[in-house]
């Protein structure tokens, strides 16, 4: 996993698919994106970004029921794959090991 | 809220199915008619749906699209692979075929480029200029008695400024008159063959010739103030580093003028595409003396050419209409000039490739001209392509048993059709490469001819984008047009006849295949027919009799640094005497003006006996007593000059001699009766003349023009030109003891000199190109027709193998046999032939118009092309007919 990187929006979009779990769908996605760090992000620009990301394997994606609402679409559901799991708690790792060598006098300080 | 106003707008929604991948759509589409739904509860209808546009036009994006032609490919890359590589086999299969096709194509091709190169030139002239489509040019006919007697772009200094006041919708007005060779002094060293015009100062302001140093409203305003061309510049100040602001306020010596000029600007090199062309450009004020400004007001001073820039909106044809007013008002019918004045305009975009006018200043070609070579080169397009749409129909049974199988696999005639319309634009990319490397190599040829710097990189960079996309857009046209019929063709295919092997010769098509083949031949022919007419008309004006022999005469330019004085008529004679002393001169004469040449017009010419009211327009020429031997001008009546007919001062000159059109004008009954009359010319209408002689008429100008009335008078100029007579072995000789004499009497002057007959010639350079162009792209189709014939003829013999060998056994004559295969086609091109007259007569007529002196169409000059191309038609297929005639029958009939 050493060689793939994230971007910062494929990593939150990842992560937000990790929280909806069996309800994360494309707008979904965007209002859980809203509700919990009020960032409007664009529909168009999270839905290329959930296909990236089943490109890398990090997420897989199924048609989920049908129902009245949406016009009688089915929702296309995505569930985040152990890969998708592996790959977000290492990049929390190597985050908290560089906070750590941060010197914690700057923060006091500021 | 009414029920329907829920749904969503279906066409966005449709083009989101259009581009978006079918596995992804149904989800996106939910998220969106999700959000629609939401929007609508919470901001409205009109809200919602705003957002769902947006939303979609959001997710036409490569991340999305991309994705849809990966899924795409991945089905037909299989597909592509196999039309490749069938392609690639078939095009090794059959090298003869292929090249023809590639070849065919890529000439017609090559063709298109360099004639586009050149007509897209034509079509820019001016262009540069940022008030381009507003910019009109005054144009000026004179009548006299009720007949046209001048067709210029001359005019009074008067009309601009007058019209400018008289009429608003005129933005600004220039005046413009050629100031002629700029023959200067700087810093003592003498320059001379540079050419400059006199203009006022809104010229700069019209058009756009930018200024590298120097105000641009104020440079061309004082006296004596010259702008020169960074050319000239670099040239007289030997400047390198382009800082020309050092130059400005330096001062230059022009001819014989004691006045200083003083540089006031440098502009930029006029573009070649410029119908204005110049080295230098001097103050209109500067004709004007500072004392009396007569000549600025003057009503009759016809020197000037106009140009108008209209207001924004304006119509230039209402502002037309207003001219005839405005010339009853200010020229009174003729009591003013002499003549009906009549004002037109013309938009700037005509003055290269429209204007037939005299005392022209624009570089003029013939935009018909133009136009035939944009026709021509797009028929040898068409040419090629029809070869391409032949042979590969011809060919179509090869391919019958391949089409049936894929057939029988399952494809579909869309894909079938795909894949022959591929193998069309491999075929076409192939000549694309080969018209490239062939214009590459042909360049510098085709640069000679139209005598330009043309090349593929400029063509390229010129071309806006509007152009581009319709080039392209034809060429893609071309690839599916050429690649659809074949493709049609050979997809319709039914699977179960072609592949019990009974398939045979398919009739069908064969009516396409004969007319296309009529067209071709058609094309040509009227090409070969154009192309000799064109080539007679030249070779008649190059040889016809001119009423005067300009072969053998060096023209050796006027002193340009010699006054006029009481003693020059001595200075000169002594001169000619010197170089009639040269062995190998035969004659010597000077004059004001040489053949070839415009000559100046006088308007108020008239018997003496006639009332002062009538007026004649005769040309006139200045030239002194050895002229019309020099020339060799028929005398028809009375005499030449003699030496004793030129006195030293202007005001004592009492004789003339005119042209037989003259005296035709003048309503004289016979050349012998004008001789001895008297005429007033000039003077105010009050200098008398005695006729002593009448001349033949001659061809001063190309025969494109008339003879017109002539007037000569004996004149002695210090710029006059000299005319000489040669008959020699050794020309250079010759011309180098002329130069020690011309150094002699006038040291100091530079000795400057070309044959006459070069530069009479130079008149039909356009003619002249365009006759070379027309034969090398007859040549061109020629080629590409033959081309076609070749495989089709060959193609038949093939298929008539069995055919033929069954005559043979049967007891058929060669003879018959070659009769037999070769008669159809013979019988194509006899009716394309006689299709062709009809189009060659029409359009040769309407080419001949523009030459007053034009040769008569006989029947030979149409039955002759007919000939040719049933020679070149059977020559073509003469070599596939009998190798097929000749082949031995047990060869051909062992295998069944």
């Amino acid at each position: 996993m050493g060689k793939e990187y994230l971007g910062e929006f494929e990593e939150l979009v990842l992560t937000m698919v990790g929280i909806l779990a069996e309800d994360s769908y494309g707008n979904a996605i965007v209002a859980e994106i809203k509700d919990r760090i009020g960032r409007d992000v664009n529909l168009s620009a999270v839905h290329v970004t959930l296909y990236r990301l089943e490109d890398k394997g990090l997420i897989k994606s199924h048609m989920g029921g049908a129902t009245n609402a949406r016009g009688g679409r089915r929702k296309r559901i995505f569930t985040i794959t152990n890969a998708g799991l592996a790959m977000l708690r290492a990049m929390k790792e190597v985050r908290m090991d560089l906070w750590k060598l941060i010197p914690q006098l700057k923060i006091a300080g500021s | 809220m009414k029920e329907p106003l829920r749904d969503p707008p279906p066409i966005p929604l449709r083009f989101l199915e259009w581009f978006c991948p079918p596995a992804l759509y149904e989800g996106i589409e939910g998220d969106l008619l999700e959000q629609f739904d939401m929007d609508i509860k919470a901001h409205g209808y009109k809200y919602a749906r705003r957002r769902l546009v947006l939303n979609i036009f959001k997710f036409f994006r490569p991340g999305i699209i991309l994705r849809n032609r990966f899924l795409f490919q991945l089905i037909d890359l299989i597909m592509f692979t196999n039309y490749l590589i069938v392609a690639y086999r078939n095009i090794r299969k059959s090298k003869a075929f292929s090249a023809i096709n590639v070849c065919g194509l890529g000439i017609g091709l090559a063709a298109c480029l360099l004639i586009f190169q050149f007509v897209s030139f034509e079509l820019s002239y001016d262009k540069f200029n940022e008030k381009f489509d507003r910019t009109y040019r005054v144009t000026n006919d004179r009548y006299q008695n009720g007949k046209l007697i001048q067709h210029g772009t001359i005019m009074y200094p008067t009309i601009g400024p007058t019209m400018a006041k008289d009429y608003p919708e005129i933005e600004e007005y220039t005046r413009l008159m050629p100031g002629g060779e700029l023959n200067v002094k700087v810093n003592d060293k003498n320059y001379r063959g540079d050419y400059c015009h006199f203009v006022d100062e809104h010229f700069l302001s019209v058009f756009t010739f930018p200024l590298l140093a120097g105000n641009k409203t104020t440079a061309l305003k004082d006296r004596f103030n010259i702008v020169l061309s960074e050319k000239t510049a670099k040239k007289y100040f030997g400047l390198t580093d382009g800082n020309y602001t050092d130059i400005i306020g330096k001062t230059l010596y022009w001819g014989l003028d004691v006045q200083p000029y003083t540089i006031s600007g440098v502009c930029m090199d006029p573009p070649p595409n410029s119908h204005i062309q110049f080295e230098g450009l001097v103050s209109y004020s500067t004709l004007i003396s500072a004392e009396e400004s007569g000549a600025d007001n003057s009503w009759t001073w016809s020197d000037m050419r106009h140009y108008l820039v209209l207001k924004p909106g304006a119509d230039y044809k209402a502002l037309e209409s207003k001219f005839e007013a405005f010339s009853e008002k200010y020229f009174q019918g003729d009591k003013v000039s002499g003549s009906v004045e009549k004002f037109f305009l013309q938009p700037l975009k005509d003055a290269h490739l429209y204007s037939d006018y005299e005392y022209d200043i624009a570089r003029t070609a013939n935009g018909k001209a133009v136009w035939a070579m944009l026709i021509v080169a797009l028929f040898i397009l068409l040419i090629a392509w029809i070869n391409y749409i032949n042979l590969t129909t011809s060919r179509a049974i090869d391919r019958a048993k391949e089409v049936g199988l894929r057939k029988v696999m399952g494809a579909v005639k869309s894909q079938l059709i795909k894949q022959f319309i591929f193998e069309s634009f491999l075929i076409t990319v192939l000549a694309f490469v080969f018209a490239f490397i062939l214009v590459i190599t042909l360049q510098s040829s085709f640069n000679q001819i139209v005598n330009n710097k043309f090349s593929l990189a400029t063509i390229v960079t010129s071309l806006s984008s509007g152009n581009i996309l319709i080039v392209v857009a034809v060429i893609i046209a071309c690839v599916i047009l050429s690649g659809f019929y074949p493709a049609f063709i050979l997809s319709s295919y039914q699977p179960a006849v072609v592949l019990k092997g009974k398939f045979q010769h398919s009739s069908r098509g064969h009516f396409l295949r004969k007319a296309l083949v009529i067209f071709q031949f058609t094309a040509s022919a009227a090409l070969i027919t154009g192309t000799i007419i064109v080539s007679r008309q030249l070779l008649y004006m190059n040889s016809a009799d001119l009423g005067i022999d300009i072969h053998d005469t060096l023209i050796v330019q006027g002193p340009e640094l010699s006054g006029y004085d009481s003693t020059f008529i001595q200075r000169a004679e002594s001169y000619k005497h010197a170089l009639l002393q040269i062995d190998g001169v035969v004659n010597a004469a000077t004059s004001n003006n040489i053949p070839g040449n415009r000559l100046g017009r006088s308007f108020g010419i008239r018997l003496a006996e006639e009332p002062s009211s009538s007026h004649y327009t005769m040309s006139n020429m200045g030239v002194d007593y050895s002229f019309f031997d020099t020339y060799d001008v028929a005398l028809l009546a009375g005499r030449k000059f003699l030496p004793t007919d030129h006195k030293v001062n202007f005001d004592d000159l009492n004789t003339v001699i005119i042209n037989k059109n003259a005296v035709k004008l003048l309503g004289i009954d016979s050349v012998q009766n004008a001789v001895g009359k008297e005429i007033v010319w000039g003077g105010d209408g009050t200098r008398k003349w005695t006729i002593v002689g009448v001349v033949g008429d001659f061809h001063q100008e190309s025969l494109k023009k008339p003879m017109e009335p002539m007037i000569f008078r004996p004149s002695y100029g210090a710029n006059n030109p000299t005319s000489i007579r040669l008959k020699t072995a050794d020309t250079q000789k010759v011309i180098a003891d002329i130069e020690g004499i011309y150094k002699n009497f006038f040291p100091g002057n530079s000795f400057q000199y070309f044959f006459l007959r070069d530069s009479y010639q130079r008149q039909y350079n356009d003619d002249n190109r365009f006759g070379k162009v027309i034969s090398i792209f007859t040549v061109l189709a020629i080629i590409i027709s033959c081309l076609g014939l070749i495989g089709l003829s060959s193609y038949t013999a093939v298929q008539r193998t069995k055919e033929i060998g069954v005559r043979k056994v049967l007891g058929a004559s060669i003879y018959s046999i070659v009769t037999l295969l070769s008669v159809d086609f013979m019988k194509l091109v006899c009716i394309a032939a006689l299709l062709s007259l009809p189009i060659a007569y029409y359009s040769m007529q309407n080419w001949l118009q523009g030459y007053t002196y034009r040769i008569t169409l006989s029947w030979m000059l149409f039955v002759m092309p007919v000939f040719v191309v049933l020679v070149i038609a059977l020559f073509t297929i003469s070599a596939q007919v009998l190798r097929a005639a000749m082949s031995n029958p047990a060869d051909t009939l062992k295998y069944e």
